[in-house]
């Protein structure tokens, strides 16, 4: 896939600092950037970030990263580069010429050749620099005027993917493969003493509103928090909730840098350290996060709320029309919620005591431990 | 082990090209068998295969593998089934339906274990109580991890009488720490609860229903039972213990050990309405920890049950008041009202004031149940599951010419070229073969077993990308999302996640 990670998993010194992957999700949101380009032009973030992709290489032998452009329209990997589909018609004769014709037009791109360059920085510079070109290229008004908002969900899902199949080639063989299907299920369950690879992912984010992807968002955060795989957040522009709360809850560093021309200094200083190093340093932290909830009826931020018990849904009010839910249309009562507090222990009513009764629940409402359960405890 | 699977690909698929439409041809008819042997345990299984039957199932199926792999190693090409059958394991393990069903979200546990002699077996490792021990241990977590709005109490049947292990909450520590107090007691003069004597059913079953009969309407009532002897030493008569607990709503399962009992086939009947599925037995290790986890997934709701007569209508649904508090950091050190120690930090009660420790909980001092919003969003998943993906034929894959996993950059094993090999196998399967076009294929084989692909692509009927194997256990194990989907802005995302209705802003 690439040449830096086949070299890591086959020859791995077990004393050495683990490798580590980064996945960087770079929002690359037109609009957003388009706002920002009197301060910091995107070809400049790029190239810090290219920077900051070559220092994290250069801090391990073993380091390896992933670029995921989050568009407005697609979100796709910039790096490594996706081996392009070849989509051949149903009946053509001549297959041999269209395998030929797939594999051409990949090769367009080449590392130049700079001997005063490290090879593996000028590998992830070119790909990223061209598929970023090709992204750019491929991206119409009409996908402009569509939304203004990004696909970070995608890209989120994508990077997590592609963690995990690298967790996966990284594991070292086991006897049977029930172990890494456990592994697979839950990190936790299997610990081992081999190195792990640690990965990360930092999302670059410009744009505000992301609350139309709420659900596929907090899916994978939840994803990542059970991989333990720490998200970070470094908030050019906007505002959202949402990254933060991702940040809070896997364990990552979410900064809002008030001076975005300072890009390469934030990257370096604060998302630079791998977790292993981030253990003996002092990480800046969010401070408080907002966990409250909006209620889905007037968007109104609520203390309590009431919620639907078959699809969550939240209101801020008990009175909707007609009891019914405005999510799911199920007829809600407030009474059943209100659940009476576990009574006290009944007495003994002894006229009532029946040997050998046909029921061993007692009629009516008394609870039906103290009746004639037989020898219990 | 998985990056040889995919060297091991590589090489069987440029075996194929080498061996030619002879060797092609033989794998597609042992891929043809496979097939039929699995569409024949698919009819056999309901939507949830009992495990007699499963292991039934899978045992045949070895049988029908025997020949096929030894006829494929006269041609020199085993890898390909060696792979194939890696996959097809690992897929079955997909959840056999993802219609949305209406599940019970709210749900209230009784776990009941087994402290019996019988527990003192050793055909587990290193016996059966401390494996259950292990395996509970990792239930709870996993459940509170699926679950978060749900409640748990931890029973034990011991020596003929039923022991409370942990009370009702919804804080997985406790119960954790009180089945780790099972085999190593935390008192030193606490008495060991070692296995001992003989279980009754009865017994637990009458304390799990005491202790679900609090429990708001609008939940599940479920007890599982993970029962490892061969008898039930009850005081009474288990069938009106039975009644009693149909009455309440009380649903129950059984995780069996070693063989069938009449009686547990009984509850669950009774308790499920009439169906038996519930009750399954472990035959080994492995497979009582999948059983067990199994349970981690919300029920579905029934609609068909006669809930008019059961419950009474309100029943079905309710409106909670939750509340969701904020968190605060103290300068000096005050009491929680959940521990009673003095912390720094925590949440207040939205409605009392009153500081937790953690969330979610119910208030100690005012019982409002607190939790984050984001413990309702992690419910989401269940009630939108993201639809299993298809497999992809040769010749499907031919027409997509994908060359890479979409989510990981795998490489994929290259397409054999066009040939007599394609031809046959699209007439061989229909739901493969895409001729009758994507609507037909979509409405196909949905509830249908999960098999391995040919061409080791996986397929997104939405969105029509192609993923891994790895990729396909990932996203619909851990991660509940397709990146096919979501990556791209036309395609309609909210038929697989559900994006629409339900967007919210934490």
């Amino acid at each position: 896939m690439n040449a830096i990670d086949a070299s890591e998993h086959h020859q791995r010194v077990d004393e050495s600092v683990p490798p580590s992957l980064l996945a960087i999700v770079l929002d690359t949101n037109p609009h957003a950037w388009a706002h920002l380009s009197s301060t910091l032009p995107l070809a400049t973030a790029l190239a810090n970030l290219l920077v900051f992709i070559n220092a994290h290489l250069a801090s391990g032998n073993g380091n390896s990263v992933a670029v995921i452009a989050s568009h407005s329209n697609k979100s796709c990997f910039l790096y490594p580069t996706p081996a392009p589909a070849s989509p051949q018609p149903r009946h053509n004769a001549t297959n041999g010429d269209v395998d030929m014709n797939g594999t051409a037009d990949s090769t367009s791109y080449s590392v130049q050749d700079n001997p005063n360059k490290y090879r593996p920085f000028a590998n992830v510079e070119t790909g990223i620099l061209n598929n970023f070109a090709k992204l750019m290229e491929g991206t119409k008004e009409s996908h402009l005027t569509a939304t203004p908002t990004t696909l970070i969900g995608g890209a989120l899902s994508l990077a997590l993917s592609y963690i995990a199949k690298a967790t996966l080639l990284n594991l070292p063989a086991t006897s049977s493969t029930e172990e890494a299907m456990l592994a697979i299920a839950d990190p936790e369950a299997t610990h081992s003493s081999y190195v792990s690879l640690a990965s990360r992912i930092l999302i670059v984010s410009v744009s505000g509103d992301l609350a139309n992807q709420y659900i596929p968002v907090m899916n994978s955060i939840f994803a990542a928090q059970r991989k333990r795989i720490p998200i970070d957040i470094l908030k050019l522009a906007g505002d959202t909730v949402l990254l933060q709360q991702a940040s809070d809850a896997t364990g990552g560093v979410y900064m809002k840098p008030e001076r975005p021309e300072g890009l390469l200094q934030y990257l370096m200083m604060a998302f630079l350290p791998d977790p292993t190093a981030r253990r003996s340093l002092v990480m800046p932290s969010a401070g408080g996060v907002d966990f409250r909830a909006a209620c889905f009826c007037h968007r109104k931020v609520v203390d309590i709320g009431f919620v639907c018990s078959i699809c969550l849904s939240i209101f801020c009010t008990s009175d909707l029309p007609d009891n019914l839910c405005l999510t799911c249309g199920s007829y809600l009562s407030l009474r059943a919620a209100q659940s009476n507090p576990p009574a006290l222990i009944p007495k003994k009513k002894k006229k009532k005591k029946r040997v050998g009764g046909t029921d061993s629940a007692t009629p009516g409402g008394s609870t039906p431990a103290g009746s004639n359960t037989p020898m219990h405890s | 082990m998985s990056g040889s699977d995919y060297s091991g690909s590589e090489f069987s698929g440029s075996d194929d090209e080498y061996v030619g439409p002879r060797g092609g041809g033989s794998s597609a008819a042992a891929a043809r068998k496979i097939v039929n042997a699995t569409l024949q345990q698919a009819k056999k299984s309901e939507r949830k295969a009992q495990a007699w039957e499963r292991r039934k199932g899978e045992s045949s199926e070895e049988e029908e593998y025997i020949p096929t792999f030894e006829e494929i190693e006269d041609n020199d090409v085993p890898e390909q089934s060696i792979q194939q059958m890696e996959e097809e394991r690992k897929r079955k393990r997909l959840r056999k339906d993802t219609k949305p069903f209406q599940r019970g979200i709210i749900r209230h546990v009784v776990l009941v274990l087994d402290l019996s002699e019988a527990m003192l077996e050793k055909d587990m490792r290193p016996t059966r109580f401390h494996a259950m021990i292990q395996y509970a241990q990792e239930y709870v977590r996993e459940f509170f991890e699926q679950n978060p709005i749900s409640q748990m109490s931890v029973l034990g049947m011991h020596d003929g009488l039923c022991i409370r292990v942990s009370e009702l909450s919804g804080n997985p520590a406790e119960h954790i720490a009180a089945i780790l107090g099972l085999r190593t007691p935390l008192n030193p003069q606490d008495f060991s609860k070692e296995p001992k004597g003989s279980p009754s059913l009865q017994n637990a079953l009458e304390l799990a229903r005491a202790t679900l009969y609090h429990t708001p309407s609008h939940g599940t009532r479920e007890v599982i039972i993970v029962f490892g002897s061969l008898l039930s030493l009850d005081p009474g008569d288990v069938h009106q213990t039975i009644r009693a607990c149909v009455r309440d709503r009380v649903r129950v399962s059984v995780i069996g050990m070693s063989a069938r009992l009449k009686i547990c086939a009984e509850i669950v009947n009774k308790t499920n309405a009439g169906d038996e599925s519930e009750y399954v037995v472990a035959t080994d290790q492995e497979l009582l920890r999948e059983l067990l986890l199994a349970t981690t997934t919300p029920p579905v709701v029934r609609a068909t049950k006669s809930a008019e007569e059961i419950a009474p209508p309100e029943s079905a649904a309710a409106l909670m008041m939750m509340g969701f508090p904020s968190r605060v950091i103290e300068e000096t050190p005050t009491m929680c009202a959940c521990h009673g120690a003095l912390t720094t930090g925590g949440y207040t009660c939205s409605r009392c004031s009153a500081k937790v420790c953690s969330l979610p909980i119910t208030c100690p001092s005012c019982q409002l149940t607190l939790l984050l919003s984001t413990h309702l969003a992690r419910s989401y998943h269940h009630l939108f599951p993201l639809r299993n993906w298809a497999e992809v034929s040769w010749h499907r894959a031919r027409e997509k010419g994908t060359k890479s996993c979409m989510s990981c950059l795998t490489p994929f094993p290259e397409v054999p070229p066009d040939g007599i090999s394609g031809e046959q196998q699209t007439n061989g399967h229909g739901a493969n073969g895409r001729i009758h076009g994507k609507v037909a294929q979509k409405q196909s084989n949905d509830d249908e077993e999960q098999k391995a692909s040919e061409s080791s692509r996986y397929e997104c009927r939405v969105c029509e990308s192609h993923f891994c194997i790895d990729c396909d256990m990932f996203c619909h194990m851990v991660l509940h999302n397709c990146p096919g989907c979501l990556s791209k802005l036309d395609t309609p995302a909210e038929e697989t996640n559900g994006i629409g209705d339900m967007e919210m802003t934490g």
